[in-house]
């Protein structure tokens, strides 16, 4: 078994504990929502009706989306801020984690005096990370494919306009979940690169979580912002958030912006594992 | 003898701080060389670029032949460092595992008897165990897959008295299986008992090096005289072996290395009344090294720095 393989396993093993916990929290949060769809969704529609422009921006709304539809509903009670936001947390913790955390204990100096290299640290922590946040994207996308048959996600629904038109929104499906689970999976990924980066030029978790943190929160509120103002939209174009909510890929399908955050995460990899392997550790704290 | 650890003009310096200041040392193999300076002096910086956890600011240092950086060579050292911190979850076994499997020495035939001689109960989380029994873990990695050098900061810290005799001994039959040893430590018996070299560390700058039987030469016997009369120091001028006299009156200390013969029959002579012997041990010698005794006072440190490398 390879040294590199020996890290990446102890690392997972030692977050089985947080991953479960993580990802058990947010597949409650699904499943509970996707059950409430059917009493729900009139009232979604009525609040997409009356939101203003910041509203409908904050609750992810375009034109495009009709808010009593199964898919509007998710989109707008799950998809278009709370599982985004919980994988971005999840994404900055275990970015943190990969170098910086073990860093900061002293455990990451003590492996160094093995016979091992900071590459090889460097490539399994974030191969692990990656592999933690794939699983735990898995088991939520898993999850609301369960829920669409449960709770009549996956039926058509009618609609007639006060002019007397109908319109037929097609229900949610298994490729829906799978679409709006890997973009806000993608998301996550993004700050996940970006906290470990800064966590292996650092060397500290408190800068590599602190300013990752800041910079997504930072991003939604300019997003909002820019969406309700029409302005800075040339600055709101640099956060994930103005192609993830523009694109609602859970309701739209995908779109080839979904790379972006999956480049953040690359680049993130490269410059942090560089800097990590041609600095000094940072003593214990 | 092959040349173990060698550093030339090794140098770590943090702004205006200079940690370490132009080290040059030689460590041959099967040498055990004690570290020795204060808290803050250097020693724990110097390991930590030994094994490249942090980079030299100016000059070289190589570990059995090679550097430190490359993972063949840190395979075959065995380190403690000061501060142990391992993950809190994992059990003594769970360590010995990983960080044995890392290093290819976790089915060490010794690990058993390694454990057994610790009396390290192995099972226990490392977040249960006290600071000495986390030293024991860390001991016992130290020792896994019998490592051609060993690095030891403070290797005995929070060991009970017992345990610490038991690491001298294993140091010891490492020590006659040619294993090299880089010591540091604040124990002077330990010291004494297994070091065959010391080096005095101070402010970043080896102050002094000293074969271990220099420094147990050193060692020798004060002899304090009560006299009936006021003395002065000068009437034991002359005397062979006499390096040192204190007086305070009628009550004087002599330091004598060698026969004390002509130094009692020169106290006779000055009608001394009261003898009493007394042997300055390696504590006392380290103080005066380091004149820290002299700081205290409030003077100026000065030996030390004559004597620097």
């Amino acid at each position: 078994m390879s040294t590199g393989w020996k890290i990446l396993r102890r690392w997972m093993r030692d977050r089985r504990l947080s991953t479960l916990s993580w990802t058990a929290g947010l597949i409650v949060i699904v499943v509970i929502t996707a059950a409430f769809y059917p009493s729900l969704s009139n009232s979604t529609a009525e609040l997409g009706e009356s939101s203003s422009g910041t509203m409908s921006a904050l609750l992810g709304l375009s034109s495009a989306i009709d808010p009593s539809s199964p898919l509007g509903y998710l989109w707008i009670g799950l998809y278009a801020n709370v599982v985004p936001m919980t994988q971005i947390a999840f994404g900055i913790a275990l970015g943190s984690a990969a170098i910086a955390g073990d860093e900061e204990t002293g455990t990451l100096e003590y492996m160094l005096s093995m016979p091992v290299t900071r590459g090889t640290i460097a490539v399994s922590r974030f191969i692990g990370a990656v592999a933690i946040m794939l699983f735990s994207g898995a088991l939520v996308c898993l999850s609301l494919i369960a829920s669409i048959p449960l709770f009549e996600l996956g039926d058509e629904v009618t609609t007639t306009g006060t002019d007397g038109s109908t319109t037929t929104q097609p229900g949610a499906t298994t490729l829906d979940a799978f679409n709006g689970t890997l973009a806000s999976t993608a998301v996550g990924l993004g700050f996940l690169g970006l906290a470990y980066a800064l966590g292996g030029i650092t060397g500290r978790k408190g800068p590599s979580t602190g300013i990752t943190a800041a910079i997504a929160v930072g991003g939604y509120v300019l997003y909002t912002i820019s969406n309700s103002t029409g302005s800075l939209d040339w600055l709101a174009e640099l956060t994930p958030w103005k192609w993830y909510v523009d694109d609602a890929s859970l309701v739209l399908g995908l779109s080839w912006a979904v790379v972006r955050p999956v480049i953040l995460a690359a680049a993130g990899f490269a410059i942090g594992s560089i800097v990590f392997t041609r600095r000094d550790l940072q003593p214990p704290k | 003898m092959p040349t173990v650890i060698e550093t030339d003009g090794l140098t770590k310096q943090w702004g205006d701080l200079i940690a370490v200041n132009h080290l040059d040392l030689a460590v041959e193999q099967g040498e055990c060389y004690s570290f020795l300076g204060r808290n803050g002096s250097g020693k724990s910086t110097t390991a930590r670029m030994l094994l490249d956890f942090i980079r030299p600011t100016s000059g070289t240092s190589r570990l059995l032949g090679g550097a430190g950086s490359d993972p063949a060579i840190r395979g075959r050292v065995g380190y403690l460092p000061g501060d142990l911190n391992l993950p809190r979850a994992m059990t003594g076994n769970d360590a010995f595992d990983f960080f044995g499997g890392l290093s290819g020495s976790a089915d060490d035939p010794e690990r058993t008897s390694l454990i057994d001689r610790f009396g390290l109960d192995p099972t226990r989380p490392v977040r249960e165990l006290s600071t000495g029994n986390r030293r024991k873990v860390g001991l016992v990695l130290a020792f896994l897959g019998d490592p051609e050098l060993l690095i030891l900061d403070e290797p005995t810290s929070g060991l009970d008295p017992v345990l610490q005799e038991e690491f001298r001994t294993l140091l010891a039959e490492r020590k006659q299986r040619g294993v090299t040893i880089w010591l540091t430590s604040h124990v002077m018996a330990e010291v004494e008992r297994v070091a065959d070299r010391v080096g005095l560390i101070r402010d970043g700058r080896l102050a002094r090096e000293l074969a271990m039987e220099d420094l147990r030469h050193q060692t020798t016997g004060r002899i304090r005289f009560e006299f009936a009369d006021p003395v002065a120091p000068s009437a034991f001028d002359g005397i062979d072996g006499v390096t040192d006299v204190d007086a305070n009156g009628a009550d004087v200390t002599v330091s004598v290395e060698g026969p004390v013969a002509a130094l009692l029959r020169r106290a006779g002579d000055l009608g001394a009344v009261h003898i009493e012997t007394q042997r300055r041990d390696l504590d006392d010698i380290f103080l005066e090294l380091f004149d820290l005794r002299a700081t205290d006072d409030g003077a100026a440190n000065g030996p030390a720095d004559e004597a620097s490398a």
